[in-house]
């Protein structure tokens, strides 16, 4: 099954695990960041699709493209730092 | 709450401000675009209705020549707009 290209718009969070040392008592630490849709997006083109004004204010941008939410980090992983 | 009305106004004023906003920033580097700035001329339009609107029934929602004012309720008197 072809492994579905990883889009940057919509999952947005990048994770990193910085070196465990074999001899660190504590469990590894998952840094997880955010990169913005507009990163990727370069020069505005025109005619982007729009959201209607009652979501656009509630979303917070006028162009589903750029909608970054920034959810909080899932508190369910075990040794999440 | 009797200020549903009310509520709901500004509600859709916020929202027209939030498009014009936006396309204002999009204006700022797309100058050429057409279709944005008759969508921004048209949010303005709409805009200009609501306030209207909203002024005529509950009061001046801006100082310094923004908003006509009036008495009895002008803008010396409550609840303003985050009071009710």
């Amino acid at each position: 099954m072809l492994k579905e290209k990883h889009n940057p718009f919509k999952d947005q969070y990048r994770v990193w695990y910085p070196y465990h040392s074999p001899d660190d008592p504590c469990p590894p630490i998952v840094r997880q960041y955010v990169v913005p849709p507009n990163q990727y997006l370069g020069f505005q083109p025109p005619n982007l699709p729009q959201y209607s004004k009652q979501e656009a204010l509630m979303k917070g941008t006028l162009w589903p493209i750029f909608f970054s939410p920034y959810p909080p980090k899932k508190r369910g992983k075990k040794h999440e730092s | 709450m009797s200020h549903e009305k009310q509520k709901a106004l500004l509600r859709n004023l916020q929202e027209v401000d939030f498009v014009l906003v936006e396309l204002t920033l999009y204006l700022d580097t797309h100058p050429d675009d057409h279709e944005a700035i008759n969508q921004y001329n048209q949010c303005s339009l709409e805009r200009e209705g609501i306030l209207s609107e909203y002024e005529e029934k509950y009061g001046p929602l801006m100082h310094f020549g923004h908003s006509f004012n009036r008495y009895p309720c002008g803008w010396s008197e409550g609840p303003w707009p985050w009071e009710i």
